[in-house]
């Protein structure tokens, strides 16, 4: 069940653009693993592109540093994973908060939404660099 | 993403095509706030081409909204796919931004 079916990696420096770049290898996963039924591929996307703009919007670059974006997508036969890091950022261990803010807030929502889509979130510190992992088990497995 | 904006009889419905994301949130809050300073202020956003929005996005339709409001109007939502779907009832935004079925439909019970 833990055999790898499909699997894609994206690195690029942190800037916005990296966020339509990375929905783009998440288009073109699905079309690999087209098995993976459509409520699971929305779900695994939309949590992935939260986290990884979490990373552009909020990650600090060390002093004279480049902060990176880096991302591993994998698809097995039972689970979708994402290892989401953040490469050459001050390190920041406080988690944001995971609940929903005030309806007129603007902002907030991204970590509620990507723990509602989750079935796994953890987060590794190592050095400069920070990594969301974040897991989905497919409700029908292929 | 592209986004176009069409006066009607009696609202403004702006179109946006491609993802709602961090990448495209500022340009919506800039149509808008255009569509809001010509003194429209009944917008409907029309959403079928609209195939992905993130809390960014949902950030930028909140703050649209709150602009119309304030201008005395509102901002409705219409032709919402799938995962705007999901992302709107997920964080319980579907109370404050419910989705139509049809732009024409989002004003015309008032």
């Amino acid at each position: 069940m833990t055999e790898v079916l499909a699997q894609r990696a994206y690195q690029a420096p942190a800037t916005p653009e990296a966020i339509d770049e990375l929905h783009t290898e998440l288009d073109r996963i699905w079309e690999v693993a087209s098995f993976v039924p459509e409520l699971d591929q929305m779900a695994f996307t939309t949590a992935v592109i939260e986290s990884a703009s979490n990373v552009v919007q909020h990650g600090v670059a060390v002093p004279g540093g480049e902060l990176r974006l880096a991302v591993t997508l994998t698809v097995m036969a039972s689970v979708l994973q994402a290892r989401i890091s953040e490469i050459g950022a001050v390190p920041s261990p406080e988690m944001p908060s995971g609940s929903l803010p005030d309806d007129d807030e603007e902002s907030g929502r991204g970590l509620a939404l990507i723990e509602a889509l989750m079935t796994t979130i953890t987060v590794e510190l190592r050095g400069e660099t920070k990594t969301w992992v974040l897991s989905r088990e497919i409700e029908t497995p292929a | 993403m592209r986004f176009s904006t069409e006066q009607k009889d009696s609202y403004t419905e702006v179109s946006g095509t491609g993802r709602l994301n961090m990448v495209a949130a500022p340009k919506l809050r800039e149509v808008v706030g255009e569509v809001v300073s010509a003194g429209n202020k009944r917008i409907v956003l029309n959403m079928l081409a609209t195939d992905f929005i993130d809390s960014s996005g949902l950030g930028a339709l909140i703050g649209c909204l709150k602009m119309a409001r304030q201008a005395g109007g509102d901002l409705r939502i219409a032709c919402v796919q799938p995962q705007v779907k999901m992302v709107l009832e997920l964080t319980s935004m579907n109370r404050v931004l419910t989705p139509h079925a049809t732009a024409e439909g989002a004003f015309s019970n008032d």
